[in-house]
């Protein structure tokens, strides 16, 4: 009885974390779109975290880093949605 | 036995707002949870770029003016960063420093969370206690609570008197024997005693005798010797820029609108005639690089290692002894300790306020925050009705830094001094002007030459110098003659020099 709640509490916290990275995932690809749609003699800059400073990187390296994260980031969210393909089997 | 409806003293009512509460508190701590993380995740962003920034020389960016717009520029000095310590405190450290800067934030960030989480876990079983609660008194009335009181105290009484009732049992003579442990125990502890208060006389006696020897420091009526001293001490420093000055810069990590102002302290003293000039070819040198910003430097005297220690009047050794100690240590440990003897790792305030002191009319006064405003008493300068909003921050620490200087001054009651006096005023009226214009650096302390103070600021305030100093010498000169060399004199014998 006194486990209902922590349950739910936890399936909320899952839908809150699901949602994110579903949110993180769709903003990183668009950053990968837009990454990939430059013309190639613009510049890119990334923003140093908490300020308001720009740093100038290469784009080629930025694409293939940004890539990266995307991929992460799928990979965590393929890893959730098997995790509760699992619990609703058993 | 209470009757099962009002047997838990929480009704119903109250209980479900326990459990919102506790709930609101879970919330609030997640929040402060997710917040942190973030702190935490900056810092470490922060560090990374920290540690790559030194490998170019200058790096292209956007430079921000204004919330919105935009600048292509570079960024320059690359191992040069200023980090707010706090309290408006800046320490302009090499990118390696303000890593360990960086390091020490994250170590507090990281107890913040952990007490966060536990604060958490607390109330999570908290809820879940009232949860269980609140299903019992829903549930049904029957469930109560057992209570009983405890009644220990006729056991309790019948044992003893057991115990007492035989006249010629155990317990007597092991209470003899337990005497017998105290008597011992009594000698070791006066022993272990006396040991720690041998202990404690060597050491106050030590403490003593080092306090002599600094107090002769102090004292010397000839603040030549001091400042040969100094000279040497802060010609070793100045090598060593990265401590010793604190820069008021924010470069890197955070630029604001601003608060673009430098402000520079660098250790100095009155016999020094080097320094300042040394100094000021520096701080013109970056004049010229960040040209479009204004820049406010500050000089002042800082003797890290002097008695300038804030605690009572009997305990004022305590702190230099330390840092001695320290110093000695480290300077038998390993021969690279250029960082180290003059500031022991400041990485707070609060590190600030302990190492450097205030003297403040011979007595040692516990540095105050410059937002805190300073009593004007001791100041020489006759400017502080004049100042406006913007120029009150620097009159503050103008201020500050002169009384400091003046307190040093009034120890020792030399021909020198009193010519140092004669600048002060000299430079608040410069700085006055300074202040007005708002470009260009503000020097608040020379020594003895009048060339040093940067051409920008010298005219609209020279007029007035010399009345200033002519109507200084005269009111202290009158309270001055009674002790010692009269301040004409002393001024004679600048002027012939």
């Amino acid at each position: 009885m006194s486990g209902r709640e922590p349950r739910r509490e936890e399936e909320g916290a899952k839908l809150h974390q699901k949602e994110e990275l579903n949110r993180k995932i769709k903003e990183q690809k668009v950053v990968v779109d837009e990454l990939s749609n430059l013309k190639k003699n613009r510049k890119v800059y990334k923003q140093q975290p908490n300020s308001n400073i720009f740093f100038l990187v290469d784009r080629t390296e930025m694409l293939s880093e940004c890539k990266n994260t995307l991929d992460d980031l799928k990979r965590a969210h393929q890893e959730i949605e098997n995790s509760e393909k699992t619990k609703i089997r058993k | 036995m209470q009757a099962p409806g009002t047997a838990s003293p929480l009704s119903a009512a109250q209980v479900g707002r326990l459990r919102e509460e506790q709930g609101k508190v879970v919330t609030s701590c997640q929040e402060k949870i997710q917040h942190w993380r973030k702190v935490e995740n900056d810092y470490e962003a922060l560090q990374e770029r920290l540690n790559t920034l030194p490998d170019k020389l200058s790096y292209d960016i956007m430079v921000p003016f204004g919330p919105l717009a935009f600048m292509p520029g570079k960024l320059v000095h690359t191992n040069e960063v200023t980090v707010l310590l706090g309290d408006n405190w800046f320490s302009k450290c090499s990118a390696k420093q303000a890593i360990g800067l960086v390091e020490h934030r994250k170590k507090h960030v990281r107890k913040a969370l952990d007490d966060l989480q536990k604060v958490m876990k607390n109330f999570e079983s908290r809820i879940e206690f009232t949860e269980d609660l609140q299903k019992m008194s829903d549930a049904a009335g029957d469930i109560v609570d057992i209570r009983e009181e405890a009644e220990n105290d006729g056991t309790e009484t019948k044992g003893k008197r057991r115990t007492a009732h035989k006249p010629h049992s155990k317990p007597k003579v092991s209470d003899v024997f337990e005497v017998h442990f105290q008597e011992n125990g009594m000698d070791t502890k006066s022993k272990g005693f006396s040991q720690s208060e041998e202990e404690l006389w060597a050491r106050l006696e030590e403490l003593e005798r080092r306090e002599e020897m600094l107090g002769e420091f102090n004292r010397t009526p000839d603040t030549i010797e001091a400042n040969g001293e100094d000279t040497t001490s802060s010609e070793e420093e100045k090598e060593d820029k990265t401590d010793l000055n604190v820069v008021n810069r924010v470069e890197d990590s955070t630029t604001q609108d601003n608060v673009q102002k430098e402000v520079t302290t660098s250790e100095l003293f009155s016999g020094q005639v080097n320094g300042p000039s040394h100094y000021h070819s520096d701080d013109e040198d970056d004049l010229g690089v960040d040209h479009f910003v204004p820049t406010i430097f500050f000089f002042h005297t800082v003797e890290p290692k002097r008695v300038r220690i804030n605690t009572g009047k009997n305990t004022t050794l305590k702190f230099s002894e330390k840092k001695e100690e320290a110093k000695r240590k480290r300077k038998n440990s390993n021969g690279n300790g250029h960082l180290v003897p003059e500031l022991p790792n400041i990485k707070t305030p609060a590190d600030i306020y302990r190492v450097f002191v205030d003297v403040v009319n011979g007595e040692y006064v516990p540095r105050k925050s410059i937002l805190k405003s300073r009593s004007r008493e001791n100041s020489v300068c006759s400017d502080t009705s004049e100042s406006s909003a913007a120029e009150f921050d620097d009159r503050r620490g103008v201020l500050r830094s002169i009384s400091y200087d003046e307190a040093t001054y009034s120890d020792n009651s030399e021909g020198i001094l009193e010519e140092g006096q004669e600048h002060l005023p000299k430079k608040l009226s410069t700085l006055s002007g300074t202040f007005e214009a708002f470009s260009g650096t503000v020097i608040e302390k020379e020594p003895l030459s009048p060339l040093i103070p940067h051409p920008s600021i010298a005219h609209p305030v020279l007029p007035t110098i010399p009345e200033r100093k002519s109507e200084e010498v005269l009111s202290e000169a009158s309270e001055e003659t009674t002790k010692r060399i009269s301040k004409f004199k002393a001024a004679r014998m600048q002027q012939t020099n």
